[in-house]
This record gives C-alpha cells, sequence and structure tokens, in this order.
C-alpha cells in the first residue's frame, strides 16, 4: 500500500479538520483510545501470549468483508481507510485491485453473491481509471493521475482473478494491456524505478509486481511475463542477507515497517513458487523463518525493523502480522513444515482478538492500522488492506485445515 | 557428590518428585533454588496458562491442611510412588527439605546476581534443573560437571516446546532424554535417551497406573515426566561412578527448534497418539542409547 507522501503538516491538518467537521466521532475515538489502552495495559497476555480466542474464524471473515462492503464507494471503487477522525477515504485504486481475488475467494468459500457482486462493480470502476498506456494512476482517486508500477502491479491481480471468474474479453485486454506496460518501464536489472515508482527509486517490496506478472505468464502462457518476473525476482533475492533481512525496502522518511517487508517476502515467495524457483522459496523461507522464530519466542512481531531485524516500533502493524500469516500458510502448503501452520494459527488468534465485532460503519469489522490504535503505523485508521490481508488468511487458514483435519492420521504432513 | 535443584517453584511436583527420588537413591541434594511462586510474572505466565480457578485450587491444594485419610489428588498422578512418605506425600520441597535436611531457598529469577551468589556458596558438582528461568552462561558455568535436564523428546530431533506432541506428529518416536544444558535452547551434550513405545526392553513404568485414567496426551507427558525422574537418579550415579560420559549432539540440516503447538495441532497429536495405543498392545520405555 503506497499512499502518496504527504507532509506530516498537512495530514494532522487534514485529519483535524474531519473532526472539526463531524464531532460526532468523537466518542468513538474516545472508546477506541480507552479500549485499547486498556487492552494493551491490563490484558496484554492474550495479545502476547497464546492464548486463544473463542471466535469462529468465519465469524470475522464475515465481519471482515462486511466492512469490505461499507468501505466500496458509489462509484465501485473501495476507500483506503475510514479514520477516526475524518471518515472514509475516497476510493483507492490499489486496494480496490487487489480486493477482488479476495472477493471472489470468499464467495467460493462461504457462496456469498454479494461479495461476487462487489468484487464486479470493483472491476468496472478499475476499467474505466486505466490509462491509455496500460498503466494504473498512483494515489486515491481524484488525488493525482501519475501512473504508478506498484498500483498497476496490484490491479493486474485482480484483473487477471476477474477475467477467471467472468471471462470477459475487455478485462483480459486490459490484464494484457498493463502487464506490457510493466514490462516497458521495467530496469534491466529486474528492478522498477523512476517517475512511476514510489519516492521515484526502486523498492523490494515490488516483488508483488513480480507475482503479478508471474500470475499473467500463467494465465496468458506468455513467457515474457514470467522472465520479467523472475528478472525482478532474481533483483529482490540479490538484497536478502545472510540474517534474513531484506534490503532495498528504500522508504525515505518512514521506518520498514513489517507490513512492507511482508510485502517483499508474499511476492518473491509467491513468484517462486508460480516460476518453480526452489532457490528462490528456500531463501524466503529463511527469512520467514527469522521472523517466525521471533513472533514464537517473543509472542509478538515488531510494527517495523532495522536492518537486521534490530526491533523499531514497539506497536504492532496488524496488516504486517496478517501478511507474514498468509506467508507462513502458503510455506506450510509446499513443505509441509507444520511449525509453520502452527505459528499462523497463532497469529490468526491474535489478530481475530482486535477485529471488532461491534460498533459503526468503518469500525465494526475493520483493522486498525496500529495496535493500539495510536501507533506509528496509519494511526486512528481501520484499512481496507488491512481487511483484505486478514481476509486471505483466514480463508487459507480454513482451506488448510480442512484438507488437514479430512487427511487420516498417518497422511499428516510432517515438519521437516 | 554435591547436587542442587533449580525449581520453578517450591511447590513443582516434578521437582519434589526429583529431589526426594535423588535422595532415597542415596544423592540428598545439597540444597534447591526455587522460584518464588507469588512473584508477578510467575503468577501472568500461570494465569494464562491455567486461568484463575485452576490456580485458585491448585493453590488451595498446596496450602490447605488435609485429613490424613483423605487421599491427595496430583497433577501429575504417575509420580505418586516418589512422593509418598510415612505420612501422606510431599506437597512442596520445604517438606522434602525438612524430611532430607537440606536448605530450600527462594528467588525472583535464577540468573539473579543474587542467586549466582548463592549458587556458588554452594559449589555443586552438579546442578539438576527441574524447571524455570531460561538459564544464562554465568549460572552454566557454576557447576563442574554441569547443569542437567531432562527433555521430553528426542534430541537433536525435537528440541523446544511441546515436544510429546510434535514427536507425534512429526512421526519422530516419543521418548525422553538426559543431557547436559548448554547456552542453546536444548542443545546441549547427550548423556541418555529412552524411547516410547519401544516393547522389547520393557519397564514397569505402566504396570502400576491405575487403569481408570484415560490415554489422553495430558496422561503420555504425565509418564514421561515421571520415567524421567526415576532414570535422571541412575544418570546421577553413573556421573557420579565416572561411568558416563556425555556425547555432543549430532548436527542436523534443518533447525529443529519447535514451539509451544496450537490446540488445534494439539488434537491431532492426540489422534495421532490414540491411534498409537490402539495398535500396541503393551507400551514401555526402553533405552536406546548410552551416551
Amino acid at each position: 500500500m503506497n499512499l502518496p507522501p504527504q507532509s506530516s503538516f498537512i495530514k494532522v491538518v487534514k485529519e483535524a479538520s474531519g473532526i472539526l467537521r463531524a464531532p460526532q466521532r468523537v466518542p468513538r475515538l474516545l472508546q477506541k483510545f480507552v479500549a485499547d489502552g486498556f487492552r494493551a495495559s491490563f490484558e496484554s497476555r492474550h495479545l502476547y501470549s497464546y492464548t486463544g480466542t473463542e471466535r469462529e474464524s468465519l465469524k470475522t471473515l464475515d465481519s471482515l468483508i462486511h466492512w469490505v462492503a461499507d468501505a466500496q464507494r458509489p462509484d465501485g471503487g473501495i476507500a483506503a481507510y475510514y479514520s477516526l477522525l475524518s471518515g472514509y477515504s475516497a476510493s483507492y485504486p490499489e486496494v480496490t485491485g487487489y480486493l477482488i481475488p479476495t472477493l471472489h475467494d470468499f464467495a467460493a468459500a462461504t457462496g456469498s453473491h454479494s461479495a461476487a457482486a462487489m468484487a464486479a462493480r470493483a472491476t468496472r470502476w478499475l476499467l474505466a481509471l486505466q490509462m491509455p498506456a496500460g498503466a494504473f494512476p498512483s494515489g486515491l482517486q481524484g488525488s493525482e493521475l501519475r501512473p504508478s508500477v506498484f498500483n498497476t502491479g496490484q490491479i493486474l491481480q485482480g484483473l487477471i482473478r476477474a477475467h477467471i471468474e467472468t471471462r470477459r474479453s475487455e478485462i483480459l485486454s486490459s490484464a494484457v494491456s498493463a502487464g506490457d506496460w510493466l514490462l516497458d518501464v521495467q530496469q534491466p536489472d529486474g528492478s522498477w524505478s523512476g517517475a512511476a515508482t514510489y519516492q521515484n527509486q526502486p523498492h523490494s517490496y515490488y516483488s508483488m509486481v513480480a507475482w503479478s506478472l508471474a500470475q499473467l505468464s500463467e494465465h496468458t502462457r506468455s513467457t515474457q511475463y514470467g522472465l520479467a518476473a523472475e528478472k525482478n525476482l532474481d533483483f529482490v533475492l540479490a538484497g536478502i542477507r545472510p540474517s534474513g533481512w531484506v534490503d532495498g525496502i528504500n522508504l525515505r522518511g518512514h521506518p520498514t515497517y513489517l507490513h512492507f517487508i511482508a510485502y517483499a517476502l508474499q511476492g518473491a515467495l509467491e513468484c517462486a513458487i508460480l516460476r518453480q524457483r526452489p532457490d528462490a522459496i528456500d531463501r524466503v523461507a529463511h527469512s520467514a523463518w527469522i521472523l517466525l522464530r521471533k513472533f514464537e519466542t517473543q509472542k509478538f512481531l515488531f510494527g517495523s525493523y532495522q536492518k537486521d531485524f534490530k526491533p523499531g516500533s514497539r506497536s504492532a502493524c496488524l496488516t504486517g502480522n496478517a501478511q507474514m500469516s498468509c506467508v507462513w500458510l502458503r510455506l506450510f502448503e509446499i513443505t509441509g513444515d507444520l511449525r509453520y501452520l502452527n505459528a499462523a494459527l497463532k497469529m490468526n488468534e491474535l489478530l481475530k482478538q482486535l477485529v471488532p465485532l461491534r460498533g459503526r460503519s468503518g469500525i465494526r469489522g475493520g483493522v486498525s492500522g496500529s495496535y493500539p490504535i495510536w501507533g506509528r503505523y496509519q494511526p486512528l485508521r481501520y484499512i481496507s488492506w488491512g481487511c483484505k490481508f486478514l481476509a486471505d488468511s483466514l480463508l487459507l487458514e480454513g482451506r488448510l485445515m480442512r484438507s488437514l483435519e479430512s487427511a487420516a492420521p498417518e497422511n499428516l504432513p510432517c515438519a521437516s | 557428590m554435591r547436587i542442587v535443584i533449580l525449581s520453578s517453584s517450591v511447590y513443582s511436583e516434578s521437582a519434589c518428585a526429583v529431589a526426594a527420588h535423588l535422595a532415597e537413591s542415596g544423592y540428598v541434594p545439597a540444597a534447591v533454588l526455587a522460584l518464588s511462586s507469588l512473584n508477578r510474572k510467575t503468577l501472568r505466565r500461570k494465569l494464562g496458562q491455567w486461568g484463575w480457578r485452576k490456580i485458585a485450587v491448585y493453590a488451595a491444594s498446596k496450602t490447605i491442611p488435609r485429613l490424613p485419610e483423605k487421599p491427595h489428588v496430583l497433577n501429575n498422578p504417575y509420580l505418586i510412588s516418589l512422593l509418598k512418605r510415612q505420612s501422606g506425600i510431599f506437597r512442596s520441597l520445604a517438606e522434602v527439605g525438612d524430611c532430607y535436611r537440606f536448605p530450600v531457598a527462594s528467588s525472583g529469577s535464577h540468573n539473579s546476581r543474587a542467586s549466582l551468589a548463592r549458587l556458588r556458596a554452594w559449589a555443586p558438582d552438579l546442578l539438576v534443573f527441574a524447571g524455570g528461568d531460561i538459564l544464562r552462561k554465568p549460572l552454566l558455568e557454576i557447576p563442574r560437571l554441569g547443569v542437567l535436564n531432562l527433555h521430553l523428546g528426542l534430541l537433536p530431533q525435537i528440541r523446544g516446546m511441546s515436544s510429546p506432541e510434535w514427536s507425534l506428529l512429526t512421526n519422530v518416536p516419543v521418548g525422553v532424554t538426559l543431557h547436559f544444558m548448554d547456552a542453546g535452547i536444548d542443545t546441549g551434550p547427550i548423556l541418555r535417551k529412552y524411547e516410547f513405545p519401544h516393547a522389547h526392553q520393557p519397564e514397569s513404568l505402566l504396570e502400576s497406573l491405575p487403569e481408570s485414567l484415560p490415554g489422553s496426551l495430558n496422561d503420555l507427558r504425565d509418564q514421561l515426566v515421571a520415567f524421567g525422574v526415576r532414570k535422571l537418579a541412575e544418570v546421577v550415579a553413573a556421573l557420579d561412578h565416572g561411568t558416563l560420559s556425555a556425547t555432543p549432539q549430532s548436527a542436523l540440516n534443518a533447525d529443529t527448534q519447535f514451539f509451544v503447538m496450537h490446540d488445534r495441532l494439539r488434537a491431532h497429536a492426540a489422534q495421532r497418539f490414540a491411534q498409537r495405543r490402539r495398535e500396541s498392545s503393551r507400551y514401555a520405555l526402553a533405552e536406546i542409547h548410552h551416551g
């Protein structure tokens, strides 16, 4: 998630003016402050220990998708966030794009027609936004019209899935056009940099774009996208240190939030799986294992890390946690090592407890940027990409646990 | 041989059993250093593990005097023969210490300066770890021979937490390992390993079990602890006589550390255990390796 950079001053003024326009949000804000403060002070064992929750994954999943439904704007796009100060943001193309696979997965798992309809509306909106060159714009709807590599890559995931579901030719054309543009602007070393990238520089978490290209290659049986994806994969792998740390996340003026570390790992892992690159899977698994050990021994992942996984901000980045859960679940799926599944189950328990099942639209079913809510990553906001990754993780958990539970005991996978 | 026992609590059943069994085997401990039961850290951990109700029941069972004819309920029923004394059973290390005349001290942390000073003053040949903190290097360097630990899994394949459960799920034989501790998690040199089930060298362990107890995973864990405590005394004797030396663990390619198992996976481990029980008519622990 790359929201366009804004000075802290402008951000504060915008948010503060939001609460002046809608003072009815003050009680909700105070309520959340008190709730998180209370939980953090007196119930930290529930967050940081392995205490489970009685809440079913399906119930949480339902509420997450409900949040997304509430966040879908009349234009069909999905808001980036709900701020406790300023309410819903405008539609955000990037998140709208990569929520499409989540909505279809949810519809397939539960038979929900409304989720499929939401995905269809989101797809229609995105098709109308595509630039003539094939790129998609950066920023929130109406904020800028600069082409963005990352957003195009993320939206590409949604387009591919929408085509799989609908078989409509204009969606495929749009996906191919986006893929071609990504190839056009790719650097010889496999990275993306320049005006269409965040802060005009290459980022290792653009492995998410490589994953989309690998998907497009699979879907269209066209090797050029796959080769471009592998080129970026090699660029990312070259930045993975022996400590497991991924160099090149390159966020000027921000800490290296877990969200971006997890992006780099998730994109590289999925790309490696699709391109059948066991060497790359091993490298990503090494980094994922380092974070797994940290989670298991400290019972917590920091919201951000410094080089070589030195601790950064103490507040949790819930989205990053959900993404790591997705990575661990996928590693379990391909390696059979039950320790990945074990960590993901515990992580999901922890996250489920933090999703409010009651409250007003924008809060009910939301995933806050940080825990506690005043933490450094997306403070005082419930974010749509948090819902997306937690929903992905719960859907994957459900699928893997169902197959595990139906397996005869002698056929259970084993830890390596 | 001067032996000092480290315990997680003065009320730890397994530490009581270790102390009493060593004393009965002719190795009366020089002292015990237990973590204080009422410190904040322990209370928080136990609260998370057990909840208020079980803590209250446990505290009552350890502190409220009982009529002699009323049987004492143990958390681990397999330790009963090791905890028996003329009048009832040992309920705390203080009672074991009174009986065999050794001091029992408590501390907030085994690694604290005060604990280290106390341990150095006791000048142990051997420390026996019966629960407590992760031990740091300064403590590990105090005893002449080392710190002996009972691990509920076969090393080096299964290190860390929930070892019996992970053994079941990963198709590694269930067992116990007696080993010296080092700075890693269960990475120190091995003294003896015992596999379970293993029919060719039957032990009498399970023959004396109450038949009414269900064959649950908790049962398995309790059995392994009781068996390990018995074997611990044999290992101490062998070390004393100089007939046993430790073997460094062989290096494995993969990281074999395991972590606390989630309840849903634990259910699978229980399923697998039940299946094994059905397959085998007799369960016994047998020694498979002499270090």
